[in-house]
């Protein structure tokens, strides 16, 4: 049997506030390296999933397992800072910081020396593109520099797994198309797991495999 | 980025904010050090008092807090002076007087019989000490000359009698540079107290050791009904103005940690407020609840020791602005002791904490969805 990345297992997730049931039962497998759509209309529940699969939210019911172990076992802040990298529809940057020190935010979570931080930050900028923009506050980059920044950021750790919850949301299409050459690539240089949750057909044309979800469930796979 | 980085950008992203929260604490923290510099000057200078003047024991009226309302009368000294250990004694009389035409109240006014013991320790800067057999005649303490702006040779009006300035002194003692000191039966007769004195100065035979000091006091005491006889380190401190002064400052310190730490509180908890969404990032990259915690309490540290650096500058500044008042020159020390900087140093560290802990716990608390949801 193939040893999963990712298993979501019978997932549920209420909201109390409202009594939304977002997710009324999901089961989802994620292979080690492949690319993964999750298409559906809006409140269908994507984002509620693929907060439960990067441990940033704890299911109602069911149970998220990360290489087979059960994420309720693990540290889980150790488990988001060191294994996933997170890439979201608004950014979520820091405007008060250079583009270069927000790549190296998720790094204080590691060993590294304040010198290997900056380097591998630099490095990581380098490898987006944006080499000539590493100084410059992220209040003052195009919305296509500011998402690549967030991805490089995503790469801080070298994560096994990226989660992106419409990464070009909020990108015009010329830099959608950039977005997707860029993820492409760094999945294929660092082996990369990439789980995206999207609207756009260009987007789910580039996963090997696309999940359709309505109202709380997957209904195709 | 060093961590500090961090913390130094969040606090330069709202520059007005952190001026006016540093500028807050910096009012709170000075007038705490202004006025804890005042008491300990104020209870330095009435110990110097003594001690330089070779004094052990000061001898009043039983049951006073303060050697101006004591009176006794000039004859006991003689009973005093026969208790075995008494090396030496003299009375004096004190009061206060006026001067209105320099805005001058409540100045020293000491009545001593010349050639005492407590003429020791006394620098004649300018002109002559006390003599026995003199009359109307005074000497002025420097700042009070200083004030008056009177000199040797000079005839000056205490209230309605005329006195000649015979002298200039300088003493250890602040508060008695600010006063004046007369013949004591010039003194005695000028405020109606004919016979009186406020107390006595007591030399020991054995002047060193604080347990036989004691001892000496309670005989004297057993001896003259009615005085308290009491080693000159406990009767200042003792004293009602003393005990005054330092008592206002500790209140004013309790008003300020509690306005300086609410101003904190308020500061800290707008902060994580408006940076819910930025937490709950960090959190959701897998910054672990305490580095939230070290970010946000070292952010209020932060504005606590600016605070204290700029409170550190304005004591400064205001010790000098209040020594533009005559009434205070006579006993403010414009040198603030170091201590005093590090009363300031401890105010910030606790203001940071009683301000910085809620607002930190709060942001180290947020879950990342609750707070990603913010925006
Ligand atoms: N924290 C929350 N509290 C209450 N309801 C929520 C919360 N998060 C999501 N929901 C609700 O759950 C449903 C699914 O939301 P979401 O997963 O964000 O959908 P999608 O990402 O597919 O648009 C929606 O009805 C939404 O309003
Ligand atoms: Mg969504």
């Amino acid at each position: 049997m193939t040893e999963f990345i990712l298993r979501g297992e019978a997932l549920t997730r209420t909201f109390p506030d409202g009594d939304v049931r977002a997710l009324r039962g999901v089961s989802i497998q994620v292979q080690a390296g492949e690319s993964l759509a999750i298409m559906g209309a809006s409140g269908s529940g994507k984002t509620t999933l693929l907060h439960l699969l990067g441990g940033l939210d704890r299911p109602t019911s069911g149970e998220v397992f990360f290489e087979g172990k059960p994420l309720a076992g693990l540290n889980i802040d150790a488990f988001r800072a060191r294994q996933l990298g997170f890439v979201f529809q608004s950014f979520h940057l820091i405007g008060t910081l250079s583009a270069v020190e927000n790549v190296q935010i998720p790094m204080f979570e590691s060993d590294l020396s304040r010198k290997a931080r900056e380097n591998r930050a630099l490095s990581l900028l380098d490898d987006v593109g944006l080499a000539h923009r590493v100084n410059q506050r992220t209040t003052r980059l195009s919305v296509g520099e500011r998402q690549r920044v967030a991805i490089a950021r995503a790469l801080a750790n070298q994560p096994k797994l990226i989660l992106a919850d419409e990464p070009t949301g909020n990108l015009d299409s010329q830099n959608q198309a950039e977005v997707l050459t860029l993820l492409a690539r760094l999945r294929q240089q660092h082996g990369l797991t990439l789980i995206m949750v999207t609207h756009s057909p260009e987007v789910a044309a580039s996963a090997d495999r696309v999940i359709i979800m309505k109202d709380g469930l997957i209904v195709n796979t | 980025m060093r961590f500090s980085t961090y913390i130094l950008r969040n606090m330069l992203g709202r520059r007005a904010r952190t001026t006016l929260t540093v500028l807050g604490l910096a009012v709170g923290i000075a007038a705490v050090m202004v006025l804890t510099g005042i008491a300990w000057g104020f209870e330095r200078s009435f110990q110097a008092i003594y001690p330089a003047k070779g004094v052990d024991l000061i001898v009043v009226r039983a049951g006073i807090g303060n050697q101006l309302s004591s009176n006794l009368n000039v004859n006991i000294g003689e009973t005093i002076r026969g208790v075995s250990g008494v090396l030496d004694l003299a009375p004096s009389l004190m009061d206060t007087v006026s001067f209105e035409d320099a805005n001058l109240v409540a100045v020293l006014a000491s009545g001593w019989v010349p050639e005492s013991i407590l003429f020791r320790g006394l620098r004649i800067l300018d002109g002559r000490t006390l003599k026995t057999g003199d009359g109307r005649v005074t000497l002025l303490g420097r700042v009070l000359a200083l004030n008056l702006g009177k000199k040797m040779g000079d005839m000056l009006s205490v209230a309605g009698e005329t006195f000649e300035v015979v002298g200039i002194f300088e003493t250890e003692s602040l508060f008695e540079n600010g006063g004046l000191i007369m013949p004591i039966q010039e003194l005695q007769k000028m405020m109606g107290r004919g016979g009186q004195v406020t107390g006595f100065v007591v030399a020991a035979v054995n002047s060193g050791d604080a347990e036989s000091l004691r001892a000496l006091g309670k005989r004297i005491e057993a001896k003259v009904p009615g005085v308290a006889a009491l080693p000159t380190r406990e009767y200042i401190a003792a004293d009602l103005q003393i005990r005054l002064s330092k008592s206002m400052a500790w209140a004013t310190m309790a008003v300020a940690l509690v306005l300086g730490s609410v101003g904190m509180l308020n500061t800290m908890v707008m902060a994580v407020f408006e940076r819910t969404g930025e937490i709950g990032l960090l959190r959701a990259l897998g910054w672990r609840r305490s580095r939230i915690l070290a970010l946000i309490l070292g952010e209020a540290i932060g504005l606590g020791l600016l605070g204290v650096v700029v409170g550190s500058a304005f004591a400064w500044i205001g010790i000098r602005l209040l020594l533009l008042s005559p009434n205070a020159r006579g006993f403010v020390d414009p040198q603030l002791p170091p201590s005093i900087y590090g009363i300031g140093l401890v105010m910030g560290a606790v203001l940071s904490l009683l301000g910085g802990l809620y607002p930190a716990i709060r942001a180290a608390s947020l879950e990342p969805t609750e707070a990603l949801r913010h925006d």
